[in-house]
């Protein structure tokens, strides 16, 4: 797996290429944190992972985007999902993960409809 | 196919299991389900089999039936049932979700049927999922 990282003012695009299995997922976890943590610059006020690229996740890769998921609430940085193939989409589904994280169909409404959060 | 339950060794099981899809010629919408299920008990093994103990073999085989693909998948390490594992709670919120349960919850809902038994010493989990048969695919 690589992570092709895409900033845009202040929102960062991460987009996760091949799969995200047990062997891969916590690199993944690693690299997304360190974007969240702004590594030594301010961190995004957005984080948006475009799927378009990620061919496989299994449930190694749902707990590294839980676990993201939460440390992105902590820090008030809005977190969202975009482009999903359909295995993916299939697995966030059957998780219920889709119930609780905004997965949107492409970019430009994930970074329309992605507020930080508040508290 | 026979590896050490080492996690090093999950690409050479997934390779495996894509070589005996494209060589039967399957529709290529049904393999991620079996790549996944593959992983989830794999990874079972890995991280609780071994505990303390020698490293034990899994053993994947694949076998072409007249629906479609059953995938058995055999430990020598103790027993255990994955499937007697909970379901995870899925209503829970994102500050509350738990962090693990869900692999094997996932094998269940991606495939058929999916039986454990402890034959001969060994762990054995056998799984099916039925396929829409692709034009001009051998189901021999």
């Amino acid at each position: 797996m690589n992570l092709q990282i895409e900033a845009d003012g202040a929102t960062t695009y991460l987009v996760p290429v091949g799969r995200i299995d047990f062997d891969a997922a916590p690199a993944f976890q690693q690299a997304v944190e360190r974007v969240l943590s702004g590594a030594g610059q301010t961190p995004p006020t957005t984080v948006i992972i475009d799927g378009a690229k990620l061919e496989y996740v299994s449930s190694a890769g749902l707990r590294a985007v839980l676990l993201l998921a939460r440390a992105a609430q902590r820090a008030h940085i809005a977190f969202a999902l975009c482009a999903l193939q359909a295995p993916v989409r299939e697995v966030f589904n059957l998780s219920g993960f889709s119930q609780i994280m905004a997965i949107h169909s492409d970019r430009e409404t994930a970074r329309s409809q992605s507020q930080p959060p508040r508290t | 196919m026979s590896v050490a339950a080492q996690a090093a060794h999950l690409p050479q099981l997934t390779a495996f299991l894509e070589q005996f899809w494209s060589s039967a010629s399957l529709p290529p919408g049904g393999c991620p389900a079996f790549a996944l299920a593959l992983e989830e008990l794999f990874a079972n093994v890995v991280m609780h089999g071994s505990a303390g103990g020698a490293l034990q073999q899994v053993e994947v085989s694949l076998a072409l039936t007249p629906e479609g693909v059953t995938m058995t998948i055999e430990d020598d390490g103790p027993g255990f049932d994955p499937l007697s594992l909970p379901p995870p709670d899925l209503t829970a919120s994102l500050a509350e979700r738990p962090v693990g349960g869900l692999g094997v919850f996932l094998v269940r809902k991606m495939m058929d049927t999916v039986s454990y038994a402890r034959v001969a010493g060994r762990n054995q989990v056998r799984m099916s999922k039925r396929l829409a048969r692709a034009a001009g695919a051998e189901f021999a």
